[in-house]
């Protein structure tokens, strides 16, 4: 039976083609700016080629937001065979892309958009699409995700803070490390805040640190690894996860250009959601 | 008074005694700076003794207690807040049993003092953990054994008991490379008990002496400042005085005194005796302070400090502790020991909120150390010593303050590195010991240097001049130059097993230098990530951190 609501999300969730297409979410895409050039985040440019372009280039590039007439005209799109739409959306306190969702919302008429501020990024998101996915109304699937929100935790190991810096999300301060060492902070997203929960000196030791980190937030309901051009590092910490977390998927996910506009190359994470507490 | 001088030691007897070992461990220290058995630039011993001594006799100097007690318990104390290095802190702990031995008594007979002495070394032995034969604890020993066989002679007099324990520590000092390896393999005795071994020559010189030399009496009489004429102009906004001076009265209650002086600023500290309290304060205030100790007695040593210099010297260094960086969680302060220009910058940078300079050659004195954790706007702190010589001083602090400290057992800079990048401010005081401690214990530390004698350690005969390379603070290779001292011992360590390497590129060496040692590094052992930071540390050209 056909799905009555639709799903919308960004670019930002780091949806999975195979999901994507499994479950019919639509993905609208934010937008990365090689200096005077736009491109659409997954659609104008591969993963692998924004990696490439970011290592070459001598300026960063920046991002934004899609319009609030781009979301329009994806809703207007999905009016003409749903009843309604779950729009679920990067954190607000990172991008402005809820708040455009938002704004195109209201110039469709009659048709019910429910746009949620997921207050995080990455594949916490393509989690949260996938379970209103499988809900069996919006007002379901719009309840099943709220309640998780405040659950969704991404836990970053950059592999160099220049990036995330001249992003402005973050400072050096906030990520306790000073000017002078290399260190690598673990970074947490959790709650609309970023914050710096370890910094160590070696990248072994801060992926050791990152398993231990997410051991003790056990239980978690959904996790996943996600790399920046590091595949194989993140399959060999999957593969000790779904070790340490026999009931769990844990896929291994790619981040996308507009956050590796911020992370850099090399960055890890460990995405996931806790358990709700009893 | 000549016949009390010749049977017993009073307090102004013992005085010019403590003078008398100044004057001789001053006149030798550096002899006993040579008797180093480590090739390594480190905190020479006899310097260490000489400073520690010296502060031991500083408030003594002031005082013309009669009785002998008194002027035991201000060596006692003084030489506790000046204790540097190893050799500085058993030093300290021998006065403070001596000081015990003689509580409440106004003179000693050649018995009694002999008993003192004995019980001097006791307390030493008490005070360390693993005793060592060999050392200075066995040349104490033997000094309060010779001392005590003087004693029970019936010809027994002061000059006797003590020229008795002079020469008791000597004969022993002669023994100590039979004691212990490292002194034979090295070819000298051992540099503390030497050190001993001159302070009690020093004290039976004072009693040879017939007359006190007249310069000591007049150091005594140092005039005080009138409480009533002491006025000072405050700046507006500053940072305030740091205030001290001692209180000489009777019967002071140190208690009271500290409540009182703590409504009138920070960082107080009141410690001392009945009849001479030393107070510390950092005030705006310092006129109210003085007239409110000048009501409990005589004010000597009085010295008001502009802070903001003085933060210029030690605090500079703390960075934002005060001003930007906002207040931890946790309320728990950091404060390290470091050296050089570069280090003290990533210390800073790494959150530690005062720095004491200091290290391998300049080895802090315990109230160094206690001023700079009083200094830091947390009741809790964790002090890194980052050197093998200062973790004993660094203890001794715990002691004085009334912070709740933690001695993060830091032996090298490497070590106090990983140990603060384990810090987390959002995690309570002795959870981020064990945590330090634990990322302390991870890293090696490389050390280069140049041999400073010809000596034999660890297996390993080095000339002076010699390039030598030092594993956790043992003496592993010699050599000829840099590149290759290192990449032996990058080579003994096994570098398979490590990730990173972090240079600390002292003053003294060359941007060839530099270059060649990291080439070397890459060329031989590819695996290894290779960083270089400026750390201008002085005496070792490089500090290797190996993770």
């Amino acid at each position: 039976m056909r799905r009555s609501f639709a799903v919308v999300t960004d670019s930002t969730a780091d949806l999975p083609n195979e999901w994507r297409d499994r479950y019919e979410i639509e993905i609208v895409p934010l937008k990365v700016l090689f200096g005077q050039e736009t491109f659409r985040d997954r659609v104008d440019m591969t993963d692998e080629e924004f990696f490439r372009r970011l290592a070459a280039s001598t300026s960063l590039p920046t991002t934004s937001a899609p319009s609030p007439g781009e979301f329009a005209d994806v809703y207007r799109r999905l009016a003409q065979d749903h009843d309604g739409c779950i729009s679920i959306h990067i954190g607000a306190q990172l991008s402005a892309t809820a708040e455009a969702a938002r704004v195109g919302a209201s110039s469709v008429d009659g048709f019910t958009v429910n746009v949620v501020d997921s207050e995080t990024v990455s594949m916490p998101i393509a989690f949260l699409c996938r379970i209103a996915a499988e809900s069996s109304s919006l007002a379901e699937a719009t309840a099943a995700v709220e309640q998780r929100v405040p659950r969704c935790r991404v836990l970053a190991l950059l592999d160099t803070l220049r990036y995330v810096e001249m992003g402005g999300r973050v400072s050096r301060a906030q990520a306790m490390i000073g000017t002078m060492l290399d260190l690598k902070p673990l970074l947490l997203v959790a709650n609309r805040e970023i914050k710096s929960v370890d910094r160590v000196r070696t990248r072994s030791r801060a992926i050791a640190r990152m398993i231990e980190f997410v051991r003790a937030e056990q239980p978690v309901e959904r996790l996943a690894v996600m790399h920046a051009q590091a595949p194989e590092e993140a399959e060999a910490i999957a593969a000790q996860l779904r070790n340490k977390f026999p009931d769990l998927e844990v896929p291994v996910g790619q981040i996308g250009c507009v956050l590796g506009t911020h992370t850099g190359p090399k960055a890890l994470g460990l995405v996931y959601i806790k358990t709700q507490s009893r | 008074m000549a016949a009390l001088k010749a049977t017993g030691v009073d307090g102004q007897l013992f005085k010019r005694a403590l003078l008398g070992s100044l004057n001789w461990l001053a006149a030798n220290h550096e002899e006993v700076n040579r008797l180093n058995v480590f090739p390594v630039p480190d905190g020479d011993t006899g310097t260490n003794m000489l400073l520690t001594l010296q502060s031991a006799v500083e408030d003594v100097k002031e005082s013309n207690a009669a009785e002998v007690s008194k002027i035991a318990k201000l060596a006692s104390h003084g030489s506790l807040m000046g204790a540097r290095g190893n050799s500085g802190v058993i030093l300290s702990q021998i006065f403070r049993g001596f000081a015990r031995a003689v509580e409440g008594k106004g003179s000693l007979t050649p018995a009694e003092l002999a008993t003192a002495f004995e019980e001097a070394a006791n307390a030493a032995y008490r005070a360390v953990n693993k005793p060592t034969e060999g050392t200075i604890l066995t040349v104490a020993r033997e000094a309060g054994r010779a001392a005590a066989t003087a004693a029970s002679s019936p010809e027994a007099s002061v000059p006797r008991v003590i020229a008795a324990a002079a020469a008791g520590a000597r004969a022993a000092v002669l023994k100590t490379p039979s004691q212990l390896q490292i002194l034979r393999d090295a070819g000298v005795v051992d540099a503390g008990g030497y050190g001993l071994q001159l302070i009690l020559e020093g004290m039976l010189k004072s009693m040879e002496e017939s007359e006190p030399a007249p310069s000591s009496i007049a150091e005594t009489r140092r005039p005080a400042s009138p409480a009533s004429q002491v006025s000072l102009d405050l700046p507006e906004g500053g940072w305030g005085y740091c205030t001290e001076f001692l209180i000489e009265g009777d019967n002071l209650d140190t208690e009271l005194i500290r409540g009182q002086i703590e409504s009138l600023g920070n960082s107080v500290l009141v410690v001392g005796e009945p009849e001479l309290v030393k107070v510390h304060v950092h005030t705006d205030d310092p006129t109210s302070v003085i007239n409110l100790a000048g009501g409990y007695g005589k004010l000597l040593k009085l010295n008001v400090g502009d802070m903001s210099t003085q933060h210029r010297r030690i605090l500079e260094t703390a960075g934002a502790a005060s001003g930007a960086r906002p207040a931890r969680a946790n309320g728990v302060g950091l404060v390290a020991v470091v050296a050089g220009r570069g280090l003290v910058e990533i210390f800073k940078g790494l959150g530690v909120d005062a720095i004491i300079e200091g290290g391998q050659t300049m080895n802090p004195s315990t109230k160094d150390m206690l001023t700079a954790i009083e200094s830091v706007p947390y009741d809790e702190v964790l002090l890194l010593p980052n050197n093998g010589n200062v973790i004993a001083a660094a203890k001794q602090v715990v002691g004085l303050t009334k912070k709740k400290l933690h001695v993060v057992e830091t032996h090298s800079v490497p070590q106090g590195v990983s140990a603060v990048v384990a810090f987390r401010p959002e995690r309570r005081g002795d959870e981020n010991l064990r945590a330090m401690k634990a990322e302390a214990e991870r890293v090696q530390t490389i050390e280069v240097t140049h041999a400073v004698r010809d000596t034999r350690s660890n297996g390993v005969r080095v000339k002076k001049g010699d390039v030598i390379g030092l594993i956790n603070d043992r003496l592993e290779f010699a050599g000829d130059d840099y590149p290759e001292v290192v990449k032996k011992a990058l080579g003994k360590l096994g570098p398979d097993a490590y990730e990173l390497v972090t240079v600390y590129r002292g003053e003294q060496a060359s941007d060839d230098e530099l270059a060649r040692l990291e080439s070397e590094i890459r060329t031989n052992y590819p695996g290894l990530e290779v960083e270089v930071q400026q750390g201008d540390q002085q005496h070792y050209p490089f500090i290797l951190s190996v993770e």
